[in-house]
């Protein structure tokens, strides 16, 4: 996915109401939740999604309400001072729970669902997929695995990971 | 009474081992023994559970301070794991908020396994990691009680067969002990013996076959038996399951384990049982035949089996992860395929051929590059393993011959030996690639267990009431969610009188449809009561409450049979006059009567097309001849241009008259006839009160109808 498109259609003929950091300003309520100024009005919370988060994980994030009334949409975060960046990463890492892959110690086929057993670092952990093929999606070089429970587990880099976890995965990867 | 619930993350997004405890009026979240929030619950609303990605949060709302949710209080963070765990903490907080009650937190939705510690697979009784194979078989040796008279028979007949068959290398060895390489016997003689034996071999093979026609006809029909009745078992238990239970499932899904997986038991019993039982034999009486002969051959036919049993095995293993890829690179292109067909006027329309023939090439080759991989692998080493296995026989022909030189033994046992050596691989052979062919089968027992175990959740009381519908509708309190987790419907209260028609408005996923679902007793609600005539409905027979309740739904869904059929389905002992007056009081009477053959023209997927209006008119005729206290018409004239909704409006009239009617419809025309309208926003009740009330209210309702007016305006001008 290109986000530079040479046919690139402009904001106003979609009518997104991308906010700036010009008019739009990130700040913590009292009890530690996100709150934000945007084009002048004051939200005492509200939550930041992100529109493509596997492609674009900093870029089209959009800001909403707790009602989830759409309030705006951050085209890139990184156009945002590093302060008002890291308020908004914090809301996300809230939101987004995808813990990292480092090894795989085993998949086992059981009845039709796998069990997999997993190093998150020091932490092993165990989860149970119900259909593989459903279950598993590539983009590009990461992996991102969704169990029965509906956690979420990422390989950011298929090749990187030792060659023993690799082929231990490798067969369901189609 | 203390509540506790566990939750595993940190605020900080780190694994964590933590535990919710609720006792006395407060919240307490303990990580390692340390306690990390603590708070009682004065000035406390409610205590919320959000969901996100992977992950959730609890969340307490504070009163007064909750206009944007600003005031809420964040308790703990967990991941998906511990959401169904939470979500009954939730209920059992809330409860004791609005009622000062302590209840126990319902574990139904979220067992663990003893053994392993992992989650069970929702709806499963047992835990599939440490679930035993011997356990289904033992339950499935169960289930075959009744067919083990026949089953025993088969089992006698396939005996006398194998050993009928078994006789060929005897008769041989006899033929060439006793006449070809016996010089005291000659001339006519000879002859006779030869051909004596000749004719005894042909009858005992002929006798062979006829007994295994025989035991293979009867083990046919006992696994033909027993499949069907595992069918009509489980087809049973699903027209008995609970929407709840089969909106976990999908139709496909539904209908592979009444169809495919049921057949995969049949085809084992069939193929694998009863070659099981004739290997076993056949190993066990040529094994002891050649221990008579020689247990010194004997022991070298043995001697490389094990390994070469060990190798099948791994070798196995190595290849399977091989053809699963293949397999799945071939679901892959089979289901990129099915896609393209399918959107073809899509792909067409945005000239996108060549893309996806690019895309579907690409998968094409990467198949048979695995394809031919895999094949030129198992060519490559599966001859090696069988000539390994048969490594035996050079130690049997070397020693053996010896043996014979030496006359040890005789020529004959020699011939005897070797040939019944062809018998005692073949099964060896088999058992190699048992394991692969017990866990198909053991993955469909699971599912066709899986759905016989199932509950029954909305079951009737022990002590159910007859169901009389005639009186007010109380909707008391009523909460309810899909999910333990999501809440659909929040405190719900509000009365019907009998023979109100009460419309139902709001935006799409506000909670209309499942009021109706409630209200149908499709589901029960998690809190709260539904009461008609104050009897609480979960107290009545589900049979008689739903025979006394119509429903239109947008879409009608037509049976394949006759269009009589159809209309009848809502009550089957109908008369053919009432069948009539029913459709002609649903205007449907004179299309019906312009099909070819009338109300016996067929309809369906291969039947007679029916339109939008016409199949909607047949589902009015049905909710006549149902006569039902209480009417649900859901989205009911939708679909429709302006003039068929006309005519079905005016069919509605005349079914709603006198009846307690509930009216979801986005057209908010169509609701002119209720006596009330109640608005449902984000699963509570915003507004309630007659069209004009609202009006004057200016709240959602009016802005509904102002939106519908506009769009109409617009409509109309581009006319």
């Amino acid at each position: 996915m290109n986000i530079n498109n040479a046919n690139t259609i402009s904001p106003e003929t979609l009518r997104t109401e991308y906010v700036s950091p010009e008019n739009c300003v990130f700040s913590k309520n009292e009890n530690g939740f996100l709150a934000a100024e945007i084009k002048g009005k004051e939200y005492k919370r509200v939550i930041l999604t992100r529109s493509l988060p596997l492609n674009f994980p900093s870029d089209y994030i959009c800001i909403s309400d707790i009602e989830k009334n759409e309030l705006g949409i951050v085209e890139h975060m990184a156009d945002f001072p590093s302060e008002q960046q890291a308020l908004m990463n914090e809301e996300l890492d809230q939101r987004y729970y995808c813990p990292v892959i480092t090894k795989i110690e085993g998949i086992k086929e059981k009845m039709g669902h796998f069990y997999f057993d997993v190093m998150i670092g020091d932490f092993k952990k165990s989860f149970a997929v119900r259909d593989i093929s459903k279950s598993i999606r590539q983009h590009g070089k990461a992996i991102d695995l969704i169990d029965i429970d509906g956690n979420r587990f990422r390989i950011l880099d298929f090749e990187a990971i030792p060659s023993k976890s690799r082929r231990k995965l490798e067969p369901y990867l189609y | 009474m203390q509540t506790k619930a566990v939750f595993d993350l940190t605020q900080k997004s780190e694994l964590c081992r933590g535990e919710l405890i609720f006792e006395g009026g407060e919240i307490r979240a303990v990580i390692d023994g340390e306690t990390v929030f603590c708070r009682n619950l004065d000035g406390v609303e409610e205590l919320v559970q959000r969901t996100y990605v992977g992950c959730g949060m609890l969340e307490l709302v504070t009163e007064k301070e909750n206009s944007q949710m600003a005031g809420s209080i964040p308790v703990c963070r967990f991941s998906m794991s511990c959401v169904n765990e939470i979500g009954e903490f939730c209920k059992v907080v809330n409860h004791y908020i609005k009622t000062g009650e302590e209840t126990e937190i319902s574990r139904e939705d979220f067992r663990v396994c003893q053994k392993c510690g992992r989650h069970f697979i929702k709806g499963m009784d047992v835990c599939l990691f440490c679930v035993e194979k011997s356990y289904l078989f033992r339950r499935t040796v169960g289930m075959l009680k009744s067919y083990m008279p026949s089953l025993a028979l088969a089992g006698i007949l396939l005996t006398l067969a194998t050993a009928s068959t078994a006789l060929l290398p005897v008769l041989n060895a006899k033929l060439v002990d006793d006449y070809f390489n016996n010089p005291a016997v000659t001339g006519d003689a000879a002859v006779k013996g030869v051909l004596t034996i000749v004719v005894l071999i042909g009858l005992t093979q002929v006798l062979g076959q006829v007994l295994k026609i025989f035991s293979q006809r009867r083990t046919n029909k006992v696994s033909s038996a027993m499949s069907n009745e595992l069918r009509i078992m489980m087809y049973d238990k699903v027209q008995r399951l609970s929407l709840s239970s089969m909106s976990k499932k999908t139709a496909g899904d539904l209908m592979k384990r009444v169809t495919r997986d049921t057949e995969v038991v049949k085809r084992f019993v069939t193929e694998q049982g009863m070659y099981a039982v004739e290997q076993l034999i056949m190993f066990t009486a040529i094994l002891i035949i050649l221990i008579s002969i020689s247990p010194l051959l004997t022991f070298l036919v043995f001697v490389p089996v094990p390994a070469v049993i060990l190798a099948i095995r791994g070798f196995w293993k190595f290849i399977h992860l091989r053809y699963e890829k293949q397999w799945r690179c071939d679901s892959r292109s089979n289901s990129v395929l099915h896609d393209i067909v399918r959107g073809i006027r899509v792909v067409k329309t945005f000239g996108s051929e060549e893309r996806e023939i690019k895309k579907f090439d690409a998968l094409c080759r990467r198949l048979a590059e695995i394809s031919k991989s895999n094949e030129q692998l198992w060519a490559r080493v599966f001859p090696f393993l069988s000539f390994f296995m048969g490594i035996g026989e050079f130690f049997v022909l070397y020693f053996g011959g010896r043996m014979v030189l030496e006359g040890t033994i005789s020529l004959g046992e020699l011939l005897e030996f070797t040939l019944f050596l062809a018998y005692i691989y073949q099964p060896l052979r088999w058992v190699s690639t048992l394991p692969r062919r017990l866990g198909e089968v053991a993955t469909s027992l699971i599912k066709i267990y899986e759905i016989l175990d199932e509950k029954q959740i909305s079951e009737d009381a022990e002590n159910s009431v007859p169901a009389k519908l005639n009186g007010d509708i109380v909707f008391d309190n009523v909460r309810f969610g899909y999910k333990a987790y999501e809440p659909v419907l929040k405190d719900v209260s509000f009365t019907v009188k009998q023979g109100e028609m009460i419309g139902l408005v709001g935006h799409s996923g506000a909670g209309k449809s499942t009021l109706i679902n409630l209200i149908m007793r499709l589901y029960d609600v998690d809190e709260g009561s539904i009461t008609i005539g104050g009897e609480n409905i979960k107290n009545m027979s589900q049979s008689e409450y739903r025979e006394k309740i119509g429903v239109v739904f947008q879409e009608t869904f037509l049976f394949a049979g006759t269009v009589y059929d159809n209309i009848a389905y809502a009550r089957s002992n109908a008369e053919a006059g009432e069948v009539i007056a029913a459709a002609k009081a649903a205007n449907a009477h004179e299309f019906i009567m312009k099909l070819p053959d009338g109300y016996n023209t067929v309809v369906g997927e291969d039947g007679h097309n029916l339109s939008g209006g016409e199949r909607q008119r047949i589902s009015i005729a049905r909710a006549v001849l149902r006569n039902p206290e209480i009417l649900i018409l859901d989205e009911a004239t939708s679909a429709l241009d302006p003039e068929t909704e006309s005519a079905i409006q005016e069919a509605l009239a005349r079914l709603v008259k006198g009846r307690t009617t509930f009216a979801i419809a986005h057209r908010l025309a169509t609701l002119r006839n209720a006596n009330r309208l109640i608005v449902i926003e984000k699963g509570r009740i915003a507004e309630s009160g007659t069209h004009r009330e609202l009006l004057m209210q200016d709240g959602i309702y009016a802005k509904l109808v102002m939106a519908q007016r506009q769009t109409a305006k617009l409509t109309n001008k581009q006319i």
